[in-house]
């Protein structure tokens, strides 16, 4: 078994962002977590559904399926790959993606936010993604409603890279209302799924999701958020990557901005009020 | 003579067909036909108008009876062909003198002592008798305030038939009193004064008074949505004469469910319940097409509350006369055009818990529900809202205000002023007001000002806002502009209208 195989065997048993797996491929490899895990070395009792999933595969099937829903398979060795992401305490095993792989390369802005902004949310998330991708930026954030679409929205029509990285496979459409905006992304940028293809969202996902859409960035924009908020998990995992957090100010009676002044008050992030602003502090905690 | 005749009137819609209405007695086995398409209600006059003659001391012809409605084609309904049938009978047996019975038109239902009840549709019915060329009228003393509007015509209301058949046979009434004219006191008696605070929404309000732009309340329970939408009728200028009948008019044929006074000149305001059907919104009904509230809310405000729980296409059936200022609907009888140029007035909760504002931490509402909830205004109704305002709840110091805000006197004095600049302007159009601009219009004659432009086209190619929207903008910018003295919208009014609508305003 070569290494991709070996990957391709780990990427569709494992769930991404577990801290023994991610030690164990750094330490022995992914060949050699196969061969441990066919010797018997790893406790049968603790990890024995994932022991019988790695049992199970056949990497031969793994990567068809993938190729037949239309994804690249990407792994650490890839000249693709997105090295910003070894970063991570739990990097991805493997990725698959969909669209523009050179999008990878470029300087990337996360911007993330509620899925229920406001009209404000909607603008500036828009103006923001629009600004850096004129400034030969890209744009990442999830696929949800809200500030992510917006965002998305925002760089495409600058006519810019954007990408979306999915909580579910790369062929699930979820939220179904954004199958027309998930096309236009593949067009003009990419689709990461961090889970193979089929696989529907829980809402674990979204959680272990954020931490790509961070990692993967150099620096996170928060828009808006409510007091509690999946953003506002994606502004910690930035901050813990020592990557730059900005959010932006909204009115102190507006709910939709309550979990941005949370942040700011917690000297989490900084407060950013136009592109050029974002672009300077970014350019300073280099 | 056997034959007689007098004339009723068939409502369809606010259209009325004239009917004469023919009686031949005849020898033959006693019996009673009733030709024309007669309804259920109508069929049973004959048992009323029986009784009524035969305790009004008059003969019931024990041959046979003949009643046709003419013209035959025309479907029926309702208890107002009582009186003239019984006249009619009363002419065929040459008890009352031809030369007073017939030209004058009757109105009425019989009640069993010979009463003359009041019955719905009394001034369309009127207005299109005298379309017809007539001038008299007998109608239900319950109806006469509404009748008496109809100035061009001799109206003679009556109480009972004894005294009809006095009249008929000496030129005598018992009380022969005019009544007056003045119109009733307006029953709204919402002021703005008691509204506090809410500057943004007060402004929109009056905004949406000047140029007829449909507004849009949201914000949490008890932020006095329902408080503004109710003062808005208030701060309107008052019908003309013309537009009191029309209103009249259309909540004479709803009758007694409608509760406005028919001398009311104030523009009417109609609040129906969230859970009303697209039926009872836009009108129908099977043997009479009933207007429905945006019909009954012509000229006036047609207000909805809570308007995200409203079933699915409820809302979205008032799209049609949204555009045109009329909702014509087809059913099986006929085909029926009810006038409604309403100004629209939707509120809504922040989230379907109401708990969304402030710091938001008591909202149990997850973003779908949320989203569900809006979504439920669709697109192109949304779009066709100028004024969309956020409503926020009380604050600390707007509640302690000793003074009370400006009263829907002295707004109504702006709104006139507003509105007879902008009919100045359009004296030579076929419009009035603002929100009726054409676009066509909108991008020759009626064009802001150049750097006004330059910034909506910004807006338009970062596709912050659509055609339709750009439109709408300039529309609303009209009316700011006719309030703040302006000859031309400028770049501030632009950029205000552009906030009332894309609700930015900080």
């Amino acid at each position: 078994m070569n290494i991709l195989e070996a990957r391709a065997v780990l990427f569709s048993s494992i769930e991404g962002g577990s801290p023994f797996w991610s030690g164990e491929i750094e330490a022995v490899g992914p060949v050699g977590v196969i061969e441990k895990s066919e010797y018997g070395s790893y406790d049968s009792i603790k990890f024995g559904k994932t022991l019988e999933r790695i049992k199970k595969s056949d990497p031969s099937q793994i990567l068809e399926k993938i190729n037949q829903s239309g994804g690249v398979f990407i792994t650490q060795e890839d000249q693709f790959w997105p090295t910003q992401l070894d970063d991570l305490a739990t990097p991805p095993i493997a990725l698959v993606v969909r669209g523009a792989v050179e999008s990878l390369h470029l300087p990337a802005l996360a911007i993330v936010g509620t899925r229920n902004p406001t009209n404000y949310g909607v603008r500036v998330a828009g103006d923001f993604a629009a600004g850096f991708v004129d400034r030969g930026w890209s744009i990442v954030s999830g696929g949800a409603y809200g500030i992510d679409a917006a965002a998305h929205r925002g760089a495409l029509v600058a006519e810019g890279a954007t990408i979306a990285v999915l909580a579910a496979g790369i062929d699930i459409n979820y939220p179904a209302g954004h199958i027309r905006l998930f096309e236009e992304i593949i067009e003009n940028g990419l689709l990461i799924s961090e889970v193979m293809p089929g696989v529907s969202a829980v809402p674990s996902r979204f959680l272990t999701r954020n931490r790509v859409i961070a990692a993967l960035s150099r620096a996170t924009l928060v828009v808006e958020a409510a007091f509690r908020s999946g953003s506002l998990r994606t502004a910690r995992d930035a901050a813990e990557l020592m990557r730059p957090v900005m959010a932006i100010p909204g009115p102190i009676t507006s709910p939709t901005s309550e979990g941005c002044h949370r942040l700011i008050g917690e000297r989490a992030a900084e407060v950013v009020t136009s592109v050029a602003d974002a672009v300077e502090f970014i350019g300073m905690s280099r | 003579m056997t034959l007689g005749e007098s004339l009723g009137v068939a409502l369809v819609g606010l259209d009325g067909h004239l009917v004469r209405v023919e009686v031949d007695i005849a020898d033959g086995l006693p019996g009673y036909v009733l030709l024309g398409l007669p309804d259920a209600a109508l069929t049973e006059s004959r048992d009323r108008v029986r009784s009524a003659l035969v305790n009004s001391s008059e003969n019931w012809p024990n041959r046979k009876v003949t009643v046709s409605l003419s013209p035959a084609w025309l479907p029926k309904s309702g208890s107002s062909f009582d009186l003239p049938i019984a006249i009619a009978l009363l002419a065929a047996q040459s008890v009352i003198p031809e030369e007073r019975s017939a030209g004058t038109l009757y109105l009425g239902e019989l009640a069993l002592d010979g009463q003359i009840r009041g019955v719905r549709g009394v001034l369309p019915s009127l207005i299109s008798a005298h379309k017809y060329g007539i001038t008299t009228a007998v109608v239900p003393q319950a109806n006469a305030v509404e009748a008496q509007l109809m100035t061009e015509m001799k109206i003679i209301p009556m109480g009972n038939l004894r005294e009809l058949l006095r009249w008929l046979r000496l030129d005598q009434r018992m009380k022969n009193e005019e009544l007056p004219l003045s119109p009733a006191l307006d029953e709204n008696t919402f002021d703005f004064s008691d509204v506090a605070g809410q500057e943004r929404a007060r402004f929109a309000a009056e905004v949406s008074a000047v140029g007829g732009h449909h507004l849009l309340l949201i914000g949490p329970p008890g932020a006095g949505k329902t408080m503004i939408a109710q003062r808005l009728p208030g701060i309107l200028p008052a019908l003309s004469r013309r537009e009191a009948l029309e209103v009249t008019a259309i909540h004479s044929i709803v009758g007694g469910f409608s509760n406005r006074s028919p001398l009311a000149s104030s523009a009417p305001f109609v609040a129906p319940h969230h859970s009303a059907t697209r039926v009872a919104m836009v009108g129908g009904g099977s043997s009479i097409i009933k207007p429905g509230a945006c019909s009954l809310a012509h000229r006036g405000v047609l207000f909805i509350d809570e308007a995200p729980e409203c079933a699915i296409g409820v809302l979205d059936s008032l799209r049609q006369p949204l555009e045109s200022g009329s909702i014509t609907i087809a059913r099986a009888i006929g085909n029926v055009t009810y006038p409604a140029r309403f100004l629209l007035v939707l509120a809504a909760n922040p989230c379907p818990c109401g708990k969304f504002s402030g710091r938001g931490r008591n909202c149990i509402c997850t973003s779908q529900q949320v989203r569900r909830y809006f979504g439920k205004l669709s697109g192109p109704l949304m779009d066709r809202i100028d004024l969309r305002v956020q409503v926020d709840p009380l604050s600390r110091v707007e509640l302690m205000a000793p003074d009370l805000g400006e009263s829907s006197e002295i707004i109504k004095g702006r709104v006139i002023a507003a509105r007879e600049v902008a009919a100045d302007r359009f004296r030579n159009e076929e419009w009035s007001l603002n929100s009726q601009i054409p676009s066509r219009a909108l991008r020759t004659r009626y064009q802001p000002e150049r750097l006004a432009m330059n910034f909506l086209h910004t807006a338009l190619d970062r596709e912050q806002i659509t055609a339709r929207g750009l439109h709408k903008i300039m529309r609303t910018a009209w009316s700011l502009a006719d309030l703040s003295g302006h000859n031309r919208p400028n770049l501030a009014n632009i950029e205000q209208a552009f906030l009332l609508r894309e609700g930015l305003a900080p």
